[in-house]
């Protein structure tokens, strides 16, 4: 049928560049933003975890096993057509797809925070506190700075996861790349093309955001060899 | 905010269709599990093509990983249903496609897990399997893969797990899997809240029987054994 022009064109890819490049940044902004809700909520629930008293505990689980037992098509469906209608609020699409993704990505992190909490050695606690230093100062000036370098690589991987997931934000018609590049594919048809190109742009977003995770773990390391 | 509302709650619609939402599950389960199978067989020949001897082969290896896992299942979807299909004349059905993108997607992830479960056996094992004559077939199949085995199973059935969440998305290609017929009913019955409560409820108890599994076999396998 097409085969009277060449056989890929990407002339229609690169018209329409503006809007894919706008959906592009819609991607980013939600999963960075996402990102960044979820590992303020992720400690939250960690220190939770680790606290004293049973019921934050038990709440603290509560939520990791949810958030990590559900997939997130599932809950955004059931968050933007199920929730939303049955209380009759009005849930904006990115709204709606930000809280979720930051809830499931709270659920990992929460678990990654915990292990790299866990993971300092107690002798520094028991330093920290035969200096004098109290509980609190303890953990934020001692615990915090040591475990935070050991979840560097956790917390990059678990960004690169919410910069690929937000591709299903297109599902409740949130306005990103996927979004975008449906809805070109179909005026131009030519999906080939179109998704093609998202998956070079989500490609070139990972590899960069993984780079980086490696250029700050290096940094943390040769901050610390220094000291 | 309820009392403002106007919908009505009927738990009733669970009653009356959750034979049919379980025939979506059935098919959620069989893609994930057909998936996990061409997974396996990818993720092999990944590991293998990393721990070759030729560095040709050892870079395309890593690059399709890579690339493999950089590339959101959503997009890999699409771009196999309706991009690939339709530029090379490539029918593909729904399920077909769906099987296609997880296994990929899976396969890449696979394939780490692999290499680190045979690089974990000592290489020690090896050589005392040549010692004793065995074959190079024989000593992997007999020596090595039963060992590997114990490390490989616990974050084999954790990428299961994220198949079978992964799995839930082909229904927007038109596979008619449990939200394909949640939302299908609930046009009927406009219970939407219900019926997708249903299907999370369902897909939680699932996802947390099976990590709780892993976490039963982590425990009975036992790392120590192979660490030494």
């Amino acid at each position: 049928m097409g085969n009277s022009k060449s056989f890929f064109e990407f002339e229609a890819v690169v018209s329409s560049w503006d809007i894919l490049l706008k959906g592009f940044a819609v991607a980013m902004f939600a999963a960075t933003l996402a990102t960044a809700l979820a590992i303020i909520l992720g400690l939250v629930v960690a220190l939770m975890r680790l606290s004293t008293v049973a019921i934050y505990r038990w709440i603290a689980f509560a939520f990791t096993q949810f958030f990590r037992g559900v997939p997130l098509y599932v809950l955004l469906v059931w968050v933007y057509f199920g929730l939303a209608i049955a209380v009759n609020i009005n849930l904006s699409a990115i709204l709606a797809g930000v809280v979720t993704l930051a809830l499931l990505n709270a659920g990992y992190l929460s678990e990654t925070f915990r292990s790299g909490i866990l993971a300092i050695d107690s002798g520094q606690i028991e330093a920290g506190l035969a200096l004098g230093l109290s509980k609190q100062v303890v953990f934020k000036e001692i615990v915090l700075p040591q475990a935070f370098r050991i979840v560097i690589p956790p917390m990059g991987n678990q960004y690169v996861d919410a910069i690929k997931d937000s591709a299903i934000l297109s599902i409740i018609g949130v306005p990103e790349l996927m979004r975008e590049s449906q809805q070109l594919a179909n005026l131009y048809y030519q999906p080939f093309e179109f998704y093609t190109c998202a998956g070079l742009l989500y490609l070139i977003a990972v590899v960069l955001v993984s780079r980086g995770t490696n250029k700050l773990e290096k940094r943390f390391y040769t901050h610390s060899a220094q000291n | 905010m309820m009392s403002n509302s106007n919908y009505k709650f009927d738990w009733n619609v669970i009653e009356k269709y959750w034979p049919e939402i379980l025939k979506g599950l059935i098919i959620t389960i069989q893609i994930s599990l057909a998936g996990m199978a061409f997974s396996i067989l990818l993720g092999i020949c990944l590991a293998n093509g990393k721990l070759s001897n030729n560095l040709l082969i050892v870079r395309i290896s890593s690059s399709i990983t890579e690339l493999f896992r950089s590339i959101p299942l959503f997009v890999l979807l699409f771009w196999i249903y309706y991009g690939f299909s339709l530029k090379f004349n490539f029918a593909l059905t729904e399920f077909e496609a769906g099987v296609l993108a997880l296994g990929i997607t899976g396969g890449a992830y696979m394939a780490e897990v692999f290499r680190a479960g045979l690089l974990a056996v000592p290489i020690g094992q090896l050589e005392a399997a040549y010692a004793i004559g065995l074959s190079k077939m024989q000593s992997s199949m007999f020596i090595i893969f039963p060992q590997a085995i114990r490390i490989i199973i616990p974050p084999m059935v954790n990428i299961y797990i994220g198949l079978l969440k992964g799995a839930t998305i082909v229904s927007v290609i038109g596979v008619s899997d449990m939200i394909y017929v949640a939302r299908y009913v609930s046009l009927e019955t406009f219970a939407p809240f219900e019926l997708y409560s249903l299907v999370g409820i369902i897909f939680i108890s699932l996802t947390l029987s099976i990590s709780g599994f892993v976490y039963l076999l982590e425990r009975k396998l036992g790392r120590s054994k192979v660490d030494g």
